[in-house]
């Protein structure tokens, strides 16, 4: 026994101590921690014990011989394991597939479309409130705000500034095609498709009117917000942030998480928005300020009536953004939500199909004069 | 020019400059697309999986404490072919605590008992180590906090366990708060094809 005591306590001592491998196979590293304490270096000892005992005996019997040959270098596979052992299934879950990216594209296409049919042809309120609703849950709630056009800016701006800043596609058709469809229509997609204009869309209670200059000067920030934005999106990388995603107002109520002060932030535009229409769509959002640059050139504007002006002003009332002017739809800041199609008394007259009620002069009346009391009854 | 064919004409110009830059700027970003949006550990960055870190007090919780979701989308991952099995887990037990009586370590590393340890195969019922153990990672428990994914790796370790990024929880959030906190810039948005179970490069000093 005497030199297996001696390799023993070699063993531990390389093994706690000088924490070398030992052997040049290198099989007992693995197992240098567990024998920081003597029980163990017990266990251990009587376990090579074991094993070296086993070896010799193995020779003489065969019924002795027994795999002590872990821990071992290289994973033991189903076939060493037995019983039929079968390997549990390791729990990747593979990513977002192409297929689920090109129907958030899909999606957003239709919504735009649906949006445009709205306010050009369909002239239907009812259509955009179906839109914004369905926008709001599958864009908001369910896809949890990301990826939208908003933050998809940041990406733009630091893809073109560095070369080696990837961009994966589905933010590429996000960015571009609310664009695309703003040129065409103007800002359908603010109307029905964002996420965040739609939860805002359904606060709005008790709208007011604000003076048109504080509309003015307060939509300028719309800029500042863009320049800083694309500022810090190309810087180089350790400097790069992304603050329209870092200071997202509604992502925080989508998602029932993130920095407290953020969705306070959110709550509170949202109760604003009861009454200011829309606060972080006219006075905050940078895409909202490519877009509205964009729409001034857009192909077919929105038209308040559906054939001719008649200066009635209900619809400035009824705007809950400020963007009629004049009794005209001011191009840019026209959110394409079809709410002055409802107060407009044209449309009512064309589009509704009451033309019984004919529009034009009015048919006059033979009002019958009232009749006489009569006066000398008890002269 | 009369005004109104003045003003048709500044509209068409404006409507071919937007145009031309939109179809320009989409150009230049579409040579750089990616097929893929998701969020991926590169394991040769991660301190915790990559070799060089010592000890469960040094162990980097950003995974576990900055995603914005309640519990973590990055968990920790057993990859059961790599895995060697062995009866005292160093990712399982504390090694650093007193033996027990059954000669195990008396106290469990995850702080939530997110790991599920049983003897699998031919079991031998008088000698645990002569047993295959087999570690499953209850992953409704584990919150990617790296402590199990710090230990098994060599020397302890054959590195079977890694933080990944579970994508079905994963938000794809444009800014990942995760990745601005990363102290190695592990977290990555992966490109055509994510290979989280990729070798590492670099051996144990």
């Amino acid at each position: 026994m005497r030199p297996q005591a001696e390799h023993c306590w070699k063993l531990s001592r390389s093994l706690a101590i000088a924490r070398r491998p030992i052997g040049a196979s290198g099989r007992w590293r693995r197992r240098e921690r567990v024998f920081s304490s003597p029980a163990s270096l017990v266990l251990f000892c009587t376990f090579i014990l074991g094993a070296v005992l086993g070896s010799t005996l193995a020779s003489t019997s065969a019924a002795q011989e027994v795999n002590y040959s872990r821990p071992v270098a290289a994973a033991p596979q189903p076939e060493s394991i037995g019983a039929d052992y079968q390997l549990p299934a390791v729990q990747h879950v593979p990513p977002r597939g192409q297929g689920q990216y090109a129907l958030d594209v899909v999606l957003l296409v239709a919504a735009m479309a649906a949006v445009a049919y709205a306010c050009h042809r369909g002239r239907r309120r009812m259509l955009v409130t179906a839109t914004t609703l369905l926008a709001l849950g599958y864009f908001g709630f369910w896809r949890q705000g990301c990826v939208c056009p908003i933050g998809a800016t940041q990406n733009v701006a630091a893809s073109l500034a560095d070369p080696t800043v990837g961009i994966p596609w589905v933010v590429i058709a996000f960015f571009f095609l609310p664009l695309g469809a703003t040129l065409l229509f103007g800002r359908v997609f603010c109307g029905g498709a964002c996420a965040l204009g739609a939860i805002q869309d359904v606060v709005v209670l008790r709208p007011v009117q604000l003076p048109l200059w504080v509309d003015r000067w307060l939509g300028k920030f719309r800029y500042v917000y863009l320049a800083a934005a694309v500022w810090f999106a190309v810087q180089p990388a350790p400097a790069r942030d992304f603050i329209i995603c870092r200071f997202d107002p509604f992502i925080g109520v989508f998602r029932l998480s993130g920095t407290p002060w953020v969705i306070g932030v959110g709550v509170g535009l949202l109760a604003l928005g009861t009454f200011i229409g829309r606060p972080y769509c006219r006075f905050l959002c940078p895409y909202g300020g490519l877009l509205a640059v964009v729409s001034r050139f857009a192909w077919r504007a929105v038209s308040i009536t559906p054939d001719r002006e008649i200066d009635c002003r209900l619809c400035s009332t009824a705007c809950p953004f400020g963007a009629i002017e004049n009794c005209r739809a001011s191009r840019t800041a026209c959110l394409a939500c079809a709410r002055c199609f409802a107060s407009c008394p044209r449309q009512h007259a064309v589009w509704n199909g009451e033309t019984a009620c004919n529009i034009g002069p009015a048919p006059l009346v033979e009002l019958s004069p009232p009749p006489r009391e009569p006066e000398e009854v008890l002269v | 020019m009369s005004d109104s064919t003045r003003r048709e004409f500044f509209e068409r110009a404006g409507q071919a400059v937007c145009l031309t830059t939109l179809v320009g700027a989409a150009g230049l970003v579409v040579r750089r697309s990616w097929a893929l949006d998701a969020w991926a550990i590169d394991p040769n960055r991660c301190v915790n999986i990559r070799l060089g870190v010592n000890g469960p007090q040094s162990v980097c919780q950003k995974c576990a404490e900055t995603c914005v979701l309640s519990l973590s989308a990055v968990r920790a991952v057993n990859d059961h072919s790599q895995c060697g099995r062995c009866c005292i887990c160093p990712a399982y037990f504390d090694v650093q605590s007193t033996v027990g009586p059954d000669g195990l370590p008396s106290k469990k590393l995850c702080p939530r008992d997110a790991i599920v340890r049983q003897p699998i195969g031919e079991v031998d019922p008088y000698d645990p180590l002569n047993n295959y153990y087999e570690y499953l990672i209850d992953e409704e428990k584990c919150n990617g906090c790296g402590r199990c994914v710090m230990e098994c790796k060599d020397p302890a370790g054959l590195g079977s366990i890694r933080l990944e990024v579970r994508y079905d929880l994963c938000l794809r959030c444009n800014r990942c708060s995760i990745a601005e906190e990363c102290p190695e810039t592990a977290l990555q948005r992966c490109g055509a094809d994510p290979q989280p179970r990729s070798p590492l490069v670099s051996a144990h000093a």
